[in-house]
């Protein structure tokens, strides 16, 4: 019981927003990784995001589906340790550019957005 | 000082944010079909709207969190997908209806065909919401749509209701066969006022904003007299179509049509004034909505989002703007005329309430986000109940009114 203070469950942990350190909302948990330990305890170690993990969530045939037509690109994997506090909000400990998840954030601000005018890109 | 300027400027905004294309076109349909037979449904909708509007003050305000973030936190991504898709689809038929509406708002100010504006009406929208600042956005519309006050005047003007008028308020002149159309256009006043997307703009708003446990009187005062103003100018709408259409046997079936009482009171004044609170409210809501869904979009996935920062801040927020807005080009394409679409999409939107507003009611009771400050037993009972109404009205009258062929 030494560790009360650290108890949650998956519940506080699934759903929650991923932000960087340099304050950066990147994403939500879509599914946690878990990992069968020698003495029975699961243990999660990473934070799993994308429209596969997402689509998990709804039903395993449509994962499949879209494992079969995605092929794992949109889809990202934090490792727990990268995790610094716990909370509604999940503070991670680097910065967004440090991270795959949220790149499209990048991808769209410098391959589309910067051709409208008044984008503020530099 | 400082504070009753917020507060005026509050109450400002609820007024200007309350009428939108949906419900400009079912006041006015609703005065030239019916007389005052609809009065209590707009009254109805009113209550449903003040105390929805501060109920999502005080949840943000108190919660820190937006309705959307709640929704997937607290209820999950499967559960998230049901208000997210019933959003969607609703909401970008209002859309399009809102840019057709100040399409005509145009072509009355300068003959063009409203189909040629629309694309003009669209780029308007996007300019605002790529670039202006939330407080623009929230108050330069609702200052112009104060226009609607010329409503009342004419009311005046044109020597108020005549006798024969008042006992339709509580006997409504429904011709035979006349019923699904009564129906239909309860149910659209009924959604087009209860517009979920407020929700999610809302307490957006109250996060660009800052709001906190202090801003509750302000939130409070704001909600109750800002709606409750702003449906006097529905109220006059039906009053002044009522006096001027129903009895020349008009339908009121188009944007265009609506106008013409106040052409009756005011002369090319009257068209010029109705044209501006037509483009301006429209131009509001327009932007309330696709910003609506945006938020509602960008809060559910964890991403950036903001009106205040540079679009390549917040980029998937605005790349969701962008596209929102291409879907309502296209659905625009098809040409139906805005009053009609925008009565259909407020007959859709009351006929999801009870999807995109169960959630809310839930967080609404839920001590870890409220405290002491949950609803009453009285405000959920009534919300259910106005839910309800407005549930199984759209349920009858939809499928009734695709099969008279619609109109």
């Amino acid at each position: 019981m030494a560790h009360r203070d650290a108890l949650c469950s998956i519940r506080d942990i699934i759903d929650s927003q991923l932000e960087t350190t340099d304050g950066m909302a990147i994403g939500r948990v879509a599914d946690i990784e878990l990992e069968m330990q020698e003495n029975g305890m699961l243990l999660v170690t990473a934070l799993l995001t994308g429209p596969q993990a997402l689509a998990g969530r709804i039903s395993p045939r449509l994962q499949k589906f879209l494992r079969f037509l995605l092929r794992d690109r949109f889809e990202g994997r934090i490792p727990l340790s990268e995790v610094e506090t716990i909370g509604p909000t999940l503070r991670l400990r680097k910065r967004a550019s440090d991270y795959t998840v949220g790149q499209s954030e990048r991808w769209i601000a410098s391959s589309i957005l910067r051709w409208i005018p008044g984008s503020g890109y530099q | 000082m400082k504070k009753w300027f917020s507060i005026t400027l509050g109450i400002v905004t609820a007024t200007g944010g309350f009428l939108d294309a949906g419900s400009i076109s079912t006041a006015g349909e609703a005065g030239a079909k019916f007389g005052l037979g609809l009065v209590w449904a707009v009254v109805l909708a009113t209550i449903a709207v003040m105390l929805l509007v501060e109920m999502i003050g005080r949840f943000s305000a108190l919660s820190g969190k937006t309705y959307a973030a709640a929704i997937r936190e607290d209820f999950g991504f499967p559960f998230f997908l049901l208000p997210l898709s019933s959003e969607v689809i609703a909401e970008s038929l209002l859309l399009t209806a809102e840019i057709g509406g100040m399409a005509i708002a145009l072509s009355l100010l300068t003959g063009i065909s409203w189909h040629v504006l629309f694309p003009v009406a669209g780029l308007l929208v996007f300019v605002m919401a790529w670039r202006a600042p939330f407080d623009w956005i929230e108050n330069a519309p609702a200052l112009l749509g104060l226009t609607i006050l010329a409503f009342v005047v004419a009311i005046f003007a044109l020597g108020g209701p005549s006798r024969g008028l008042l006992p339709t308020l509580w006997q409504p002149d429904i011709k035979s066969g006349g019923l699904p159309t009564y129906l239909y256009l309860v149910a659209a006043i009924l959604g087009s006022t209860i517009s979920p997307y407020l929700l999610y703009f809302y307490s957006s708003g109250a996060r660009e904003e800052n709001w906190s446990g202090k801003s509750l009187l302000l939130n409070r005062v704001t909600a109750y007299v800002g709606m409750g103003f702003g449906s006097v100018g529905s109220l006059a709408l039906i009053v002044l179509t009522a006096m001027v259409l129903h009895p020349l046997h008009m339908d009121g079936n188009s944007l265009q049509a609506i106008g013409q009482p106040l052409g009756h009171a005011f002369g090319r004044v009257g068209i010029v004034l109705f044209a501006i609170a037509l483009f301006s409210t429209c131009l509001g809501a327009a932007l309330e909505v696709v910003l609506g869904v945006s938020y509602l979009i960008s809060q559910g996935f964890g991403w950036e989002w903001g009106e205040n920062k540079k679009p390549v801040q917040a980029a998937r927020f605005n790349l969701v703007i962008i596209l929102f807005l291409c879907v309502a080009m296209v659905i625009g394409l098809l040409g139906i005329d805005p009053l009609q679409l925008a009565l259909f999409a407020s007959t859709v939107i009351a006929l999801l309430l009870p999807f995109s507003l169960f959630p809310f009611l839930v967080l609404m009771n839920d001590k870890q986000y409220l405290g002491e400050r949950v609803n009453t037993r009285i405000a959920n009972g009534a919300i259910l109940a106005i839910l309800l109404i407005a549930f199984v009205v759209a349920l009858v009258a939809l499928p009734l009114q695709i099969l008279s062929g619609g109109g």
